[in-house]
């Protein structure tokens, strides 16, 4: 037996896997926004794409509300190596639709941990100019997330504003006021108001986070890809600990 | 082949510890201080179970040296507790000052017996009071007859200190200690990023906002811990060490900082005192947040991220 084999058999055991594991982050968030009126055309390379440089199961999947191809896409998954499951409890991925205010042109964008993930050297930047070719606009918005909380149905009193990933401002939603925020490459403007946060100006070419619903309930967010920038309502759970 | 056994077993030795010692988060509770002290530490259970242990051991050693009425100052930690207290004493213009005990006792905050003293009783008892009454002689406090010391308002604080250092010491890299208004954080919180601290509304359920923090103390001086009302009038246990009265013009104070001991301090004193920048200004590391009398909060001092509610 040469090192090399020794090496390959011992760290392809079964019994070290989980050791391999614990040392990657399994506390993984990570999200793909998809702006299409047909993502079951685009999904599955993107999809297979993700599978391949996370270490996170991904098997099966759930889709929370209503969109008019919705069971289309489950077809596609279903077709392939993803198992469509009822309750989201279960499921590794939840798919859930959102409609733009105005019709954009068709895009996606990947956020790693409040981050927007760079794609430029990556196997997807070809599918994402071949889907930047094509005009025709959608106001569909597919979000497809990877073990994270879902959405809580209750209304969050902060929208945590992540610039490069890094987190520059914590903005109260209980009064109406509006907030400038620069970054790198522009500027992004978001204005809070009756408990919802919403972005009115931006330096971006495509303005699809002028066009996201303005958001307010726990786990919401609003991304600008260009600008780096992200903004997400913060669930109550998040205090750790009280004083006082 | 020799060498080959030799590597598979040292392999197979370093994987099996590996295994062994997978690191979680832990909590515990314990009662230290008449008041429910929280922990929560990355670590295997097995060494959480150490770490219980030290944290106790800490804790009823300081809860020993500074228990109401102790008269005891043999300790190391007393002395050591006395200079930092005395200069904070200094520094706030004697409104931090652990001599207030018998101001407690004659408001009824020691036997429970709340009551309004007289003018002529608060008169007499400010005689007993002053840090600066006390002398010290080879390395003893003597105290003159009749004063009492209360080291309520920083011992917490020594408290959490002594023990986060422990805890380092033996290896614990992200945790926070919480004793009710006392509190530091080091390390990243569960969900990798800071701390997140909610601070208490001193007048409503929930929270007034939500510190984030690393590597850093805080704790709360309020006026709604411990107190009694008479008619509308609140008086509360944190007294103005020049008149003898509850301070007034502010309903809870935190202080952000390096150390705990200086924050439980300094909240006190700031607390206590009508010009909070002032004392601040001495401690450059250390920020504050302020709620008045009229519910406006205010930051002074070094900024920490703190978001409202």
């Amino acid at each position: 037996m040469d090192r090399r084999y020794f090496c390959k058999t011992f760290l392809f055991m079964p019994f070290l896997s989980p050791l391999l594991n614990a040392s990657t982050n399994t506390n993984s968030d990570l999200e793909l926004q998809l702006i299409t009126s047909s993502p079951h055309n685009v999904i599955l390379p993107l999809l297979k794409e993700i599978q391949k440089t996370h270490m996170f199961r991904c098997r099966d999947f759930t889709v929370l509300n209503y969109f008019p191809q919705k069971e289309e896409l489950i077809k596609v998954l279903s077709k392939n190596q993803w198992r469509y499951v009822l309750k989201p409890s279960q499921a590794d991925f939840i798919i859930t639709f959102c409609r733009l205010l105005n019709p954009t042109s068709p895009s996606f964008t990947l956020i790693k941990k409040d981050k927007v993930w760079d794609i430029r050297h990556k196997n997807l930047f070809s599918l994402w100019q071949e889907m930047n070719k094509n005009h025709q606009p959608s106001s569909w918005l597919t979000i497809v997330s990877f073990n994270r909380k879902k959405i809580n149905l209750r209304r969050g009193s902060f929208a945590s504003v992540y610039i490069d990933g890094k987190k520059v401002e914590s903005l109260s939603l209980k009064n109406s006021y509006s907030k400038s925020f620069k970054t790198k490459r522009g500027k992004i403007d978001v204005l809070i108001e009756k408990g919802n946060a919403r972005v009115v100006d931006s330096s971006c070419r495509k303005k699809i986070c002028l066009n996201t619903s303005p958001v307010s309930l726990e786990g919401e967010r609003i991304i600008c890809a260009p600008n780096h920038f992200l903004l997400e309502i913060d669930s109550f759970h998040f205090i750790d600990t009280v004083i006082g | 082949m020799v060498k080959r056994i030799l590597l598979s077993f040292v392999f197979l030795l370093f994987f099996s510890l590996g295994c062994g010692t997978k690191e979680k988060w832990n909590t515990a509770t314990f009662l230290y201080f008449d008041t429910i002290c929280e922990i929560n530490l990355f670590c295997s259970p097995q060494h959480f179970e150490s770490c219980q242990r030290e944290v106790s051991r800490v804790f009823s050693e300081i809860e020993n040296c500074f228990s109401p009425g102790t008269t005891d100052f043999s300790s190391p930690h007393v002395l050591d507790l006395f200079n930092k207290a005395s200069k904070v004493f200094q520094d706030s213009d004697g409104f931090f000052d652990i001599t207030v005990a018998p101001l407690s006792r004659l408001w009824g905050f020691v036997d429970k017996k709340h009551r309004v003293p007289r003018p002529e009783e608060i008169k007499k008892a400010l005689n007993y009071i002053g840090m600066n009454k006390i002398k010290i002689d080879n390395d003893r406090l003597l105290l003159p007859p009749e004063m009492e010391l209360d080291w309520g308002g920083i011992a917490k604080g020594l408290g959490v200190d002594l023990a986060t250092k422990t805890l380092k010491e033996i290896g614990i890299s992200r945790g926070f200690i919480n004793t009710g208004g006392d509190l530091f954080c080091w390390g990243k919180n569960p969900s990798n990023s800071l701390w997140k601290i909610g601070i208490k509304h001193p007048r409503k359920k929930g929270f007034l906002g939500v510190l984030s923090l690393s590597e850093r103390g805080a704790a709360t001086t309020g006026d709604y811990q411990r107190y009694f009302l008479r008619g509308d009038v609140r008086y509360h246990h944190v007294f103005n060490p020049h008149t003898g009265y509850p301070a007034r013009k502010k309903q809870s104070v935190t202080v952000i900082g390096p150390k705990t001991l200086y924050c439980d301090a300094l909240s006190t004193a700031l607390f206590a005192c009508p010009h909070p920048e002032k004392i601040l200004d001495k401690y450059p590391d250390y920020g504050a947040i302020i709620v008045d009398s009229g519910g406006n909060i205010f930051k002074i001092g070094k900024s920490y991220a703190f978001s409202f509610i």
